[in-house]
C-alpha cells in the first residue's frame, strides 16, 4: 500500500498542528476538524480542509469525542485515514473500531492492543508472561474490597491503589499500612467509576522515590520493533507532566538496555504496530529495581525530545506503518545523539497553588533560534478557557550535551511570552535552577518538594520603573503638547505614576519619570497612603527622595503597528536603568484601556527574564464612602406606618424589610440597613413624621470606621447607602 | 515661504556675555521659584501635612492630567512686596489639563496666612477670572482660605476690583456657560463661602471642608451658640441638610477624582477658531536665543534672531520688509498655530506705525492671532517726527491694537518703554496674555532718561535764575531717580505686582506661546469694529 493521499486529524492544538506539519511535508492532504470555539484556531488555518464539528452533543469536548461525527468528516472529506494525536479518542478501541467497519486506517495500533493495554491489570498479565517485570501487587479484575484488603496481606506496605482503567492519577491513592487500606479504596472506587465508568481496582508496592522513565517503540506489520531510547519524565505535578528529557540522566548503560529490551517485548507482546510508548517506573534509591508501568498506545504530548536526538519523525513512521509499509530503520540505524529537553507551557499560576487561569491573549511571542523548537498553536487575540488542556505550547530544545540543552531551554523560556495570560513559565525557570534538576537527580516527587522553596520573583524596582516608563512615552507620544510633557514655568513637573502589582502582593508604588525617551529620569517612592507625601511631612511629594533619580532611557517597538490612529496594544521595550539594560515585552490591558478615564487609567502587563506581571495604572485611589450604614431607620415621609415585617428583637439580616410606611400613596419598605438585633418603635397603624426613628439594629459587630482604600476598580467611587435608611418605593 | 537664517557668532566674546547674562538670570529666576513653590514655612506645610490634607501644589498636580502642562499665572506675585514674604500671594493660578480639556485651576494656599486674600491676592484671583472668561476655560476653585486679610482689609474689600468682584465674576462666567467648580477642602469662611456658594457644583471634604458665614467663635459671640465647626458647616451637613455643596469626599484626592468626574461631564468647548496643522521644530537652533540676545534693553539686535528660534521651522512670510523697518512684521507658525508677529527692531517711525496699525487688521480680518515681541524705548521724538504727525500715526496702530478682536498675546524681551507698550500691546492692551525675559525692563522711560529729564527741568530753573549747577551737583540729584527706576524697571518687580502674567525663560518662549495659543483658541471671535483712526 503506497501513502495515505489524504489523512484527518482528529485532534486539535498543537498536536494538529504538529502532525499537519509532517503531513504537508509527505505532500498527503491533511483534513482537520474542529469545535465551534477553534473555528479560526491555527490547525484549522494550517489544514488543507476543516470540517466543523457539532458540538451540541452532550459529553464529545465539542466534538472532538463524537466517534460517529470523525467517521463522517473523514467520510465526507475522502480522507484514508484518521490520526487521532493524543487525548480525545487515541486509546478508544470504538474510534478503531469505528474506522475498521468504515474501511479507514485508523493511524495506530490493532483493537486488541488498545484494549489489552487500555486495562491495567490485563497489561500487566501480559507483559508479565514475556517475563517484563511488573511491580510486585494484587492484580487481578473483579476483586472485592474485602478481598483486596485480604490480599493486601501478602504485600509490604505502603502500597498504591490503581483503578484499571484511565490515567492521569484520578483514583490513585497511597496508602501507608493495612488498618487504612478499606477506606482508600472505597474512595478510588467512586473516583474510578465516576472519572473512568470502571471501578476495577488493583495493587502496587509503591516504590519509594520512583522515577518515571519511558521507552519509545517503532513497530510495523512486518514484524519489525525498535527502540528510540528512553525519555525522563519524573518532573511531574499531580502526574502531569512538567518537564521532559531524553536520553535520561543517571541511568546505568545496563539498566538503559534492560529497560529498551523490556520495551521491545512488551510491544511485541500485543502484536504492537506504530508508535507506542512503554512506562516503567525505576527506584531513584535502586537504580537497578525497575517495572512494567503501562504502555500508551499513541504518540505521546513529549515525543519531540525522542525526535531531537534520533532525528526520526516519528508522526512519519506512524503513517508508513499505517500505510502498511515497513518501518525502513532498523534498531542498529536508530543513533542518540545529544540531549534535548521539553517544558510543558501551561495556563496556570504556581504561586496560586497552580490554579489554572486563562484569559485573552494579548502578545505572543515565542522563542526562536537554533536547537529551538516550539511546538504550540497560539494565536494573539484568543481566548484561553477551561473548555481544552491547560497545555499553550511545547519548548524543546536540542544541544550536545545536558547542561547546554538546559541553559539553551531557560534562556528560550525567557523569550516565551504569552501577555494575557498567565503560565508556568517562571516556574520553569526556577525549576530547571534547581541543583537537583542540575544534577540530574530525579524523581516524581522533586517538584512537590522544592515548589515551596521556589523564590518567585515579585515585581521589582525595576519591574515598576520598566512599566512607568513605557507607560510614560506611550502618553508622551499620544499627547503631543506644546512645550513638552509637564512644562512648568519652572522645572518641568514629572509624570507621576502610582502602580499596582496587581496579584502577587498587590504592591503600590509611585514612579515618577521625567525627560525624553533618550534620556529620562525615574525615581521609585514606597506606596504613598491616600492622602501623606511620601517624602516625609517637610516636603511635596515630588521634591521628596526616599530614592534616588536614576537615569533611564527607553526604546519601544510596538508590534503589529497597521494602519495610522490603530490601537497598537502591545510591543517590546528596551529599558536602560542607570546603564543597564533588560529587555522587556509589555501589552496594556486593553479592558483597562478603554475603559472610562477614572481611578484606573489603565494597565499593563509586562515580561522579563520569565517573569510576568502586571500592573494597575492608578491615577488616584479610588476611595470608597465610609458611610457606615447608620443603625436606625428614619421615616422618609410623614405617614402611617402599614405593615411591621419582622418582630422586636428579632435578629435581621442587611436589606432584611423591616417596616412599611404609607405615605403620599407610595408605600415604602424599609429595610435593615446592616445585620444586627432589631429595636422596633412604632407598631402598624401608627402615623409617623418625616425623619421619625421607625427603628433601630443594633449591628452584630462593629463596621469598620477608617476609609476603605480599596483596589474594586469596578466599583463607582459615589455609590453608598442613603444614611438615614434603605429606601424602596413602591406604587400602589 | 522664507525660511530665516542666523548670523549667531557663537564663538564671540559677546555672544559667550549674552549667555552668560541670561543663564544667570535665569538661574536666578528659577531659584526663586523653586522657593517659592514650597509655599508657606515649614512649620505650617507641617501642619497642614499632619491633617491628611495634601499641599496646594500637590494637590493641582494630581487634579490635572498626568503629563498635563501648567500654564501658571503670576507665580511670583506678590514677591518681595510686602513687609512679610507672601509666596505667590498665597494663591495658586494656572491653566492645566484635565481629561485633555484645558480649565483654569485657582487653589489656596492654606501655609501662606491661612490662605488668606492680601491685595495681591484678590488681584490674582481676578486676573485668573479675567483668564478663563476671555478664553471660555472651565474654573475649578480648591477652596481653603480664611476669606479676606483683616489689616489690609481697606485694600482688599470695598472697591470695584476688590473681593466682591470675585463672585461677581463667578456670576457672570457662569451665566455665559463657564463652569464654575469647587471642591472646599478647608476653610471657606465668610465672604470666601461665596466662592464654593457660587459654583454651578461644589465638592466637600468630610471632616475637612467648612462652609459657613461666620465661624463657631463668631457665632458664639453673636448669639451665644455653641457649636463645633463640623457640625455648623461641615460636609455632611452642607451636602445632607444644606444643600451648599453637592458631592462628599472622604479626602483630598476623593475630592480631585470628584472634581475630575465633574470635568468629564461638562459638554465639549467650542471648536479652534482657527486650523492647527502638525508642529514642526525650528530649523534654526532655539538653544542659542541666550546668546543671540544682548542682555541690557538698549544693545539693538535684529528681532528676526527671536523669531527664527520661536516658529515652526523657522518659517516667517514677512510683511512689508522695507517699509518702516523698525517694526517686523510678517506670518508664521508656533506649535501648528498661525501668528501674526509684531517685533520691534528700534524705536517706532511714524511709517512703522502706520505699517503696524495696517498689520494688525490684516490679521484681525485673517482671524489669525497677534504675537507682540517688545522691545523698544519708544516713538521717536523731535521737532520734524512731531510735525510729520507721529503722535496720529501712533494713535492709529493703538487704535488697531485696542480694537482687534483677535487674541493678542505679548512677550517683553527687552525693554519696554513709554507709548510703545502702548502700540505693542502693553498690559492696558488686554492681550490674552503678558510675558516677561527675566532681563528686560518695563517703565514710562529707562532709568537715564527720566533722571535726565528732571535734570535739565531743574538745570533751566537754576540757570534760569542765574545760579551754576555742577556736574557733582547734577549727578547727586540724579541718583535717587535712576535707583528708584532701576529698581522699579525690574522684570521682577512688575511681575510681583501682576503687571504681566510670569518672567518665562527664553528658552520657553515658544513653548509657553504654544500653550497659550492652545488655551486661547477656543473662544468664538467677536465680530470685527474699529474706532476713528485719525488719517
Amino acid at each position: 500500500m503506497a501513502m495515505f493521499s489524504s489523512v484527518l486529524i482528529a485532534n486539535r492544538g498543537e498536536i494538529a498542528c504538529r502532525i499537519i506539519r509532517t503531513l504537508s511535508d509527505l505532500g498527503v492532504r491533511s483534513v482537520a476538524v474542529y469545535s465551534e470555539v477553534d473555528a479560526g484556531a491555527p490547525h484549522v488555518r494550517l489544514a488543507d480542509e476543516a470540517v466543523a464539528l457539532d458540538g451540541s452533543e452532550p459529553g464529545s469536548a465539542g466534538g472532538y469525542l463524537s466517534v460517529s461525527q470523525i467517521i463522517a468528516a473523514a467520510r465526507a472529506t475522502g480522507a484514508e485515514a484518521i490520526h487521532p494525536g493524543y487525548g480525545f479518542l487515541s486509546e478508544q478501541p470504538a474510534l478503531a473500531l469505528a474506522c475498521a467497519e468504515a474501511g479507514i486506517v485508523f493511524v495506530g495500533p490493532s483493537v486488541e492492543a488498545l484494549e489489552v493495554m487500555g486495562d491495567k491489570i490485563s497489561a500487566r498479565a501480559r507483559v508479565q508472561q514475556r517475563g517484563v517485570p511488573v511491580v510486585p501487587g494484587v492484580s487481578e479484575p473483579g476483586l472485592s474490597n474485602d478481598e483486596l484488603v485480604e490480599r493486601a496481606r501478602e504485600l509490604a506496605f505502603p502500597v498504591l491503589v490503581k483503578p484499571a482503567a484511565g490515567g492521569g492519577g484520578k483514583g490513585m491513592h497511597a496508602v501507608a499500612q493495612p488498618e487504612d487500606l478499606a477506606e482508600a479504596l472505597a474512595t478510588a472506587r467512586r473516583e474510578a467509576k465516576a472519572s473512568f465508568g470502571d471501578d476495577t481496582l488493583f495493587l502496587e508496592r509503591l516504590i519509594s522515590r520512583p522515577r518515571h522513565i519511558e521507552v519509545q517503540v517503532l513497530a510495523d506489520s512486518h514484524g519489525t520493533v525498535i527502540h528510540l531510547g528512553e525519555r525522563e519524565c519524573s518532573l511531574q505535578r499531580r502526574h502531569q507532566k512538567v518537564i521532559e528529557e531524553a536520553p535520561a540522566p543517571n541511568l546505568t548503560d545496563e539498566l538503559r538496555a534492560q529497560l529498551a529490551q523490556a520495551a521491545v517485548e512488551t510491544a511485541r507482546s500485543i502484536d504492537y504496530r506504530g508508535a507506542g510508548t512503554v512506562e516503567f517506573i525505576v527506584s531513584a534509591d535502586d537504580p537497578n529495581e525497575f517495572a512494567f508501568m503501562e504502555m500508551n498506545t499513541r504518540l505521546q504530548v513529549e515525543h519531540p525530545v525522542t525526535e531531537e536526538v534520533t532525528g526520526v519523525d516519528l508522526v512519519a513512521a506512524q503513517l508508513r506503518v499505517a500505510a502498511g509499509e515497513p518501518l525502513g530503520i532498523a534498531q542498529e540505524d536508530v543513533r542518540l545523539t545529544g540531549h534535548s529537553i521539553e517544558a510543558r507551557i501551561y495556563a496556570e499560576d504556581p504561586r496560586a497553588g497552580f490554579l489554572p487561569t486563562g484569559g485573552v491573549l494579548e502578545a505572543v511571542s515565542l522563542p526562536q533560534g537554533e536547537g529551538i523548537r516550539v511546538d504550540a498553536a497560539l494565536t494573539e487575540g484568543a481566548s484561553i478557557t477551561s473548555d481544552y488542556d491547560p497545555m499553550l505550547a511545547k519548548v524543546i530544545t536540542w544541544a550536545p550535551d545536558r547542561a547546554g540543552a538546559i541553559r539553551l531551554l531557560r534562556a528560550a523560556l525567557a523569550d516565551t511570552i504569552t501577555l494575557g495570560v498567565d503560565t508556568n513559565v517562571e516556574f520553569l525557570r526556577l525549576l530547571l535552577d534547581d541543583p537537583d534538576v542540575r544534577a540530574g537527580l530525579l524523581d516524581t516527587a522533586l517538584i512537590e518538594r522544592v515548589t515551596p522553596e521556589l523564590a518567585f520573583r515579585d515585581a521589582d524596582d525595576d519591574a515598576f520603573a520598566a512599566a512607568a516608563l513605557v507607560l510614560f512615552f506611550r502618553e508622551a507620544q499620544a499627547t503631543q503638547r506644546a512645550a513638552g510633557p509637564g512644562w512648568r514655568v519652572g522645572e518641568p513637573a514629572p509624570a507621576r505614576f502610582r502602580l499596582r502589582a496587581v496579584g502577587q502582593t498587590d504592591t503600590v508604588r509611585t514612579v515618577f519619570v521625567a525627560g525624553n525617551a533618550a534620556a529620562a529620569r525615574v525615581r521609585i517612592a514606597d506606596a504613598p497612603g491616600s492622602t501623606a507625601a511620601s517624602g516625609g511631612a517637610t516636603a511635596p511629594e515630588t521634591g521628596s527622595a526616599d530614592r534616588e533619580w536614576r537615569s533611564a532611557a527607553v526604546r519601544v517597538s510596538y508590534r503589529a503597528p497597521g494602519a495610522a490612529g490603530q490601537h497598537r496594544p502591545a510591543g517590546t521595550a528596551q529599558v536602560l536603568l542607570d546603564g543597564r539594560a533588560t529587555h522587556v515585552d509589555f501589552a496594556f490591558d486593553p479592558r483597562a484601556v478603554s475603559a472610562r478615564p477614572g481611578s484606573i487609567a489603565g494597565a499593563i502587563r509586562l515580561a522579563s527574564g520569565g517573569a510576568t506581571w502586571r500592573f494597575e495604572d492608578v491615577v488616584l485611589e479610588r476611595v470608597t464612602r465610609t458611610d457606615a450604614a447608620a443603625p436606625e431607620l428614619l421615616s422618609p415621609m410623614p405617614g402611617a406606618v402599614v405593615a411591621v415585617h419582622a418582630e422586636d428583637g428579632a435578629a435581621v439580616a442587611a436589606g432584611q424589610p423591616i417596616v412599611s410606611v404609607e405615605a403620599m400613596k407610595m408605600e415604602h419598605v424599609l429595610r435593615a440597613p446592616v445585620a444586627g438585633t432589631l429595636v422596633l418603635r412604632v407598631a402598624p397603624g401608627q402615623q409617623v413624621g418625616a425623619n421619625e426613628v421607625l427603628a433601630e439594629v443594633v449591628p452584630d459587630a462593629a463596621a469598620p470606621a477608617t476609609p476603605e482604600v480599596g483596589s474594586d476598580a469596578g466599583q463607582p467611587s459615589d455609590t453608598h447607602q442613603p444614611s438615614d435608611a434603605t429606601k424602596e418605593g413602591a406604587a400602589r | 515661504m522664507e525660511t530665516l537664517a542666523s548670523q549667531a557668532r557663537p564663538a564671540s566674546a559677546e555672544y559667550r556675555a549674552n549667555e552668560e547674562a541670561h543663564r544667570a538670570a535665569v538661574k536666578g529666576l528659577r531659584e526663586r521659584l523653586a522657593e517659592v513653590a514650597l509655599g508657606g514655612s515649614e512649620a505650617s506645610r507641617e501642619r497642614h501635612l499632619s491633617r491628611g490634607k495634601l499641599l496646594p501644589r500637590d494637590r493641582v498636580e494630581r487634579l490635572v492630567d498626568r503629563g498635563s502642562p501648567l500654564l501658571e499665572v503670576g507665580a511670583l506675585a506678590a514677591d518681595g512686596v510686602y513687609d512679610e514674604d507672601i509666596p505667590a500671594a498665597g494663591l495658586i493660578t494656572a491653566v492645566g489639563e484635565i481629561h485633555g480639556r484645558k480649565v483654569m485651576i485657582i487653589a489656596n494656599d492654606p501655609t501662606v496666612k491661612g490662605g488668606t486674600y492680601m491685595p495681591l491676592t484678590v488681584k490674582k484671583h481676578l486676573r485668573a477670572q479675567e483668564i478663563a472668561a476671555e478664553n471660555e476655560l472651565p474654573c475649578v476653585s480648591l477652596v481653603d482660605s480664611g476669606g479676606a486679610f483683616l489689616p489690609l482689609q481697606d485694600d482688599v474689600f470695598p472697591d470695584r476690583e476688590h473681593f466682591g468682584r470675585i463672585f461677581y465674576n463667578q456670576a457672570r462666567m457662569s451665566a455665559r456657560g463657564i463652569a464654575q467648580i469647587a471642591a472646599v477642602m478647608g476653610s471657606s469662611t465668610a465672604g470666601g463661602a461665596y466662592v464654593p456658594a457660587m459654583s454651578d457644583e461644589v465638592v466637600i471634604v468630610r471632616e475637612q471642608g467648612t462652609i459657613f458665614l461666620g465661624g463657631p467663635p463668631l457665632v458664639r459671640a453673636a448669639t451665644g451658640e455653641v457649636v463645633s465647626a463640623e457640625e455648623l458647616g461641615g460636609g455632611v451637613t452642607h451636602t445632607r441638610d444644606s444643600g451648599v455643596a453637592d458631592h462628599l469626599a472622604e479626602n483630598d484626592e476623593h475630592a480631585l477624582e470628584i472634581v475630575r468626574d465633574i470635568i468629564a461631564q461638562l459638554p465639549a468647548p467650542a471648536p479652534r477658531a482657527w486650523d492647527v496643522e502638525a508642529p514642526e521644530e525650528p530649523a534654526v537652533d532655539p538653544s542659542q536665543l541666550y546668546g543671540v540676545v544682548p542682555p541690557e534693553p538698549q544693545s539693538p539686535f535684529d528681532a528676526r534672531e527671536i523669531i527664527a528660534r520661536i516658529v515652526d521651522g523657522s518659517r516667517f512670510h514677512e510683511f512689508k520688509r522695507d517699509f518702516g523697518s523698525t517694526l517686523v512684521t510678517g506670518f508664521a507658525r508656533i506649535e501648528g498655530h498661525p501668528v501674526g508677529i509684531i517685533a520691534n527692531n528700534g524705536v517706532l517711525f511714524a511709517e512703522s506705525a502706520q505699517k503696524g496699525a495696517h498689520f494688525v487688521q490684516l490679521c484681525d480680518t485673517r482671524k489669525i492671532p497677534l504675537v507682540f515681541l517688545q522691545n523698544l524705548s519708544g516713538f521717536m521724538v523731535g521737532r520734524e517726527y512731531e510735525r510729520g504727525g507721529i503722535a496720529k500715526h501712533g494713535a492709529k496702530m493703538v487704535t488697531a491694537v485696542a480694537c482687534a478682536r483677535v487674541p493678542k498675546l505679548t512677550v517683553i524681551v527687552g525693554g519696554s518703554f513709554g507709548a510703545g507698550n502702548y502700540a505693542m500691546s502693553g498690559r492696558a492692551y488686554s492681550p490674552r496674555f503678558l510675558w516677561m525675559w527675566p532681563t528686560s525692563r518695563i517703565g514710562v522711560m529707562g532709568g537715564p532718561q527720566a533722571a535726565s529729564v528732571l535734570a535739565t527741568v531743574k538745570r533751566d530753573k537754576i540757570e534760569a535764575a542765574g545760579g551754576t549747577w555742577s556736574a557733582e551737583e547734577e549727578a547727586e540729584f540724579s541718583r535717587p531717580t535712576l535707583e528708584r527706576f532701576a529698581e522699579q524697571s525690574d522684570a521682577r518687580y512688575a511681575s510681583a505686582r501682576l503687571w504681566d502674567d510670569g518672567i518665562i525663560d527664553p528658552l520657553d518662549t515658544r513653548g509657553v506661546l504654544g500653550l497659550a495659543l492652545d488655551t486661547v483658541s477656543r473662544a468664538p471671535l467677536a465680530d470685527q469694529g474699529y474706532g476713528i483712526f485719525r488719517m
